[in-house]
């Protein structure tokens, strides 16, 4: 019986000295304000909305709100530019809720056909970088405007 | 062997299945017979099955599904479990307009019971001949003929919006109010209620149990649960894809969320007819015998702790902290693993991660071992638990019970066993079995459950194959019906779910095992000393929820007092 007890003190000193959490622990996700293009991808992954876009014509907004956060990791697994990653952080406790947020605010891109704001510049420049060099217009162009730039050259192909 | 070898029983049943009436019968999918029954016919047809497979039908779970916007009926399908012959019976019956009717099985199989009142509270089907027609569910002042599962009601709708609906027009609460249900005519005299219930500051869960008590004896026992039923059910319909869901099926139960994560995912992958690669399906299962560990190794503590030895307590918590950290060093946290996606799983163990989990299992046994044996010899706590809380291998059959609460009455059902899933195809699983049918059975059961567990992710780890981790798919196909069943630690738990489009679902519905396991407290209490009404609650590992709290309400005088049901086991146990 004492055998079974064992001996040792197995109490932590946390919160007095730091825990230290293994390597791939899934705590609080940062986005790279730098990195983040503003996809998207991140949100439709999102199993509790947390994170959300919202468009204000000239700006994108990218929010992560921690207080629905589930700590999946799902934006991670997802996101095309390894813009967003979950950190060793756990200690989120707050005295306010604007505390819990964090906003990346992206310039939009406005079609050079039509006008409208339809993607970030900063995806819109992504995109563009990596169509062929003849194509590379096409990207500035929303893509109901590309539809219809398209689909006259398909048209023009064809004759 | 037992078991007739798999595709002739297949046939057998198949052949049985529409000579015995069933208008259509389909497999869809390994180990799972569909058949379509009208529903003038159904109950002729469960009769005859029950004249047919006699005492290996076990009632598993029963499903109702709003299916107008697509069919123009409601369909009902029961969940057959032939443990025996490994397979899962599916019998689906039709009923159209806007107040469906069908018969009820609960008269055939008690166990139908609960589905059956759950689907009329959640979609309105009403159950002919049902002999306890009550709100389970919903609490009782909900507006009659408003049905929430059902497709026309929009899952953000608010049923009262303001605060003056909400208080009623006579300022009666409009939620549940624990009104105590008078007791049976029989017990009347004499008695006294104990509530036990539903909130306490203490308490995991609410849930609520009204003993009728004659001195000592409990004389009647109910239980009233759902107060924290939030709907999920419609929040993963409405506004999820398949595999944001994942996530919230693992946040069904804090202790074994992952079985209820894997047992999702297969319903879908059943569905979609997707093969998850093998080191996934590996790897699936030796989260879920971590799981398993550790959520008896919970249980143990939390018994002791009923039984008054909080040194039993600390010790099995210290040993189960050792399982939590390898947990989090394999899926990124203690709990909510949060590996799961149809088709496959997120994060491999590697070499490293292998030999942490081997080093955990080598001191977690000894120290299991060591400390469960010396306790188990005590004879202050074998008496404590000696033919306290009964249930017999007879009513453990009859209300369906499943998991360690089955096998310790004497039914050697396990879904590893019985309905292979994930990797268990591949190994082999020794089920613990103990006849004794009383609370040290089930301790007795847990105790070898967690040592097979130990010895099973030695072999899983062992024979784990190379190879991918994902499935790859395209979009899933609507209006499929797939089952997924697993061996949760309490027990089978059952997920079916119909597709839907645009990677959603149409219909889920998740069974856990305490929603059978718990139908069977109030006949383990009756007869029984109340002082034992904690450790019997506890023994089926359920939430502890209210065992230590309760008031007292004398019927004759109506006085009030307080009390401890748990100082009480103490002195008086």
């Amino acid at each position: 019986m004492v055998e079974g007890l064992g001996k040792h003190v197995v109490t932590e000193a946390y919160p007095w000295a730091p825990l230290e959490v293994p390597e791939g622990f899934r705590g609080k996700p940062v986005i790279d304000p730098e990195k983040c293009v503003g996809c998207g991808s991140c949100v439709n992954a999102c199993p509790p909305n947390a994170l959300t876009l919202s468009d204000d014509g000239r700006h994108r907004v990218v929010k992560l709100f921690l207080g629905r956060c589930i700590f999946c990791g799902r934006c991670e697994e997802v996101c095309p530019f390894n813009a967003i990653k979950l950190t060793k952080e756990f200690e989120l406790a707050a005295s306010s809720t604007e505390d819990l947020v964090q906003e990346v605010r992206l310039v939009m891109a406005k079609c050079a056909v039509c006008g409208r704001p339809y993607a970030t510049l900063r995806e819109v420049r992504k995109v563009a970088e990596s169509l062929p060099k003849n194509l590379r217009g096409l990207a500035y162009v929303c893509p109901d405007c590309r539809e219809r730039i398209s689909s006259y050259f398909v048209g023009f192909a064809r004759r | 062997m037992r078991r007739a070898s798999g595709s002739e029983a297949l046939g057998r049943v198949v052949e049985t299945l529409k000579r015995l009436g069933a208008e259509s019968v389909t497999v869809t999918q390994e180990g799972v017979v569909l058949s379509t029954v009208t529903k003038d016919r159904l109950r002729d047809f469960v009769r005859a099955l029950i004249r047919e497979y006699g005492e290996s039908l076990r009632h598993s779970t029963c499903v109702g599904a709003d299916l107008r916007p697509v069919r123009g009926s409601f369909s009902v399908t029961h969940v057959l479990a032939l443990d025996c012959l490994r397979l899962y019976l599916l019998v689906e019956t039709e009923a159209f307009g806007n107040s469906p009717k069908v018969p009820s099985l609960t008269p055939l199989l008690p166990a139908a019971n609960w589905a059956e009142r759950e689907a009329r509270d959640l979609l309105g089907i009403e159950f002919e001949g049902h002999p306890e027609p009550v709100k389970l569910i919903l609490p009782d002042p909900w507006p009659e003929g408003v049905f929430p599962l059902r497709k026309d009601y929009p899952y953000n709708k608010k049923l009262y919006e303001t605060p003056a609906q909400v208080r009623g027009v006579r300022g009666e609460p409009r939620f549940f109010s624990a009104k105590p249900t008078p007791p049976s005519e029989s017990v009347r005299e004499g008695c006294a209620l104990i509530p036990v219930g539903p909130y306490h500051p203490a308490l995991h869960e609410p849930e609520y149990y009204e003993l009728y008590v004659e001195g000592e004896r409990i004389v009647e026992a109910r239980y009233r649960g759902f107060f924290v039923h939030r709907g999920i059910e419609k929040l993963a319909e409405s506004r999820m894809t398949i595999n944001q869901v994942p996530f919230l099926a693992e946040r069904i139960c804090g202790i074994c969320g992952y079985t209820h994560a894997c047992a999702y995912c297969q319903a879908v992958e059943a569905a979609a007819r997707i093969e998850v690669p093998e080191r996934a399906l590996y790897i699936r299962s030796i989260l879920l015998e971590i799981e398993r560990i550790h959520s008896h190794l919970l249980w143990f503590g939390v018994a002791f702790h009923l039984l008054g030895f909080d040194t039993g307590f600390m010790v099995m918590w210290r040993i189960r902290e050792d399982v939590m950290r390898v947990a989090e060093a394999l899926t990124g946290n203690r709990k909510t693993y949060g590996m799961n996606l149809v088709g496959g799983v997120r994060r491999d163990i590697d070499e490293g991660k292998a030999s942490l989990v081997l080093r955990m299992l080598e001191s977690v046994e000894g120290e299991f071992r060591r400390f469960c044996d010396s306790v188990l010899s005590m004879r202050e706590v074998v008496e404590r638990v000696k033919e306290v809380g009964v249930l017999t291998r007879e009513d453990a059959r009859r209300l369906g019970a499943v998991g360690p609460h089955a096998r310790a009455s004497g039914l050697g059902i396990d879904v590893r066993v019985d309905h292979p899933y994930a990797a268990y195809r591949f190994v082999d699983v020794s089920v613990a079995v103990r006849d004794s049918c009383d609370v040290l059975a089930r301790i007795l059961v847990r105790y070898d459950e967690v040592i097979e567990s130990i010895r099973l992710i030695r072999e899983l780890l062992k024979n784990m194959p190379k190879g991918e981790l994902m499935a790859e798919y395209s979009d899933l196909p609507p209006l499929r019906i797939g089952l997924g069943a697993t061996e949760a630690p309490r027990g089978e738990d059952v997920h079916l779910v119909i597709t839907g489009r645009g990677n959603k679902l149409y219909r889920w519905r998740p069974r856990a095992p305490s929603y059978v396991n718990l139908a069977t407290v109030p006949t383990m209490l009756e007869g029984e000393r109340l002082a034992n009404a904690p450790i019997i609650i506890a023994s089926i590992d359920p939430c502890f929820s209210c065992t230590d709290h309760v008031v007292v309400v004398d019927l004759r005088t109506g006085v009030r007092r307080r009390m401890n049901l748990l100082r009480n086991a103490l002195t008086r146990g």
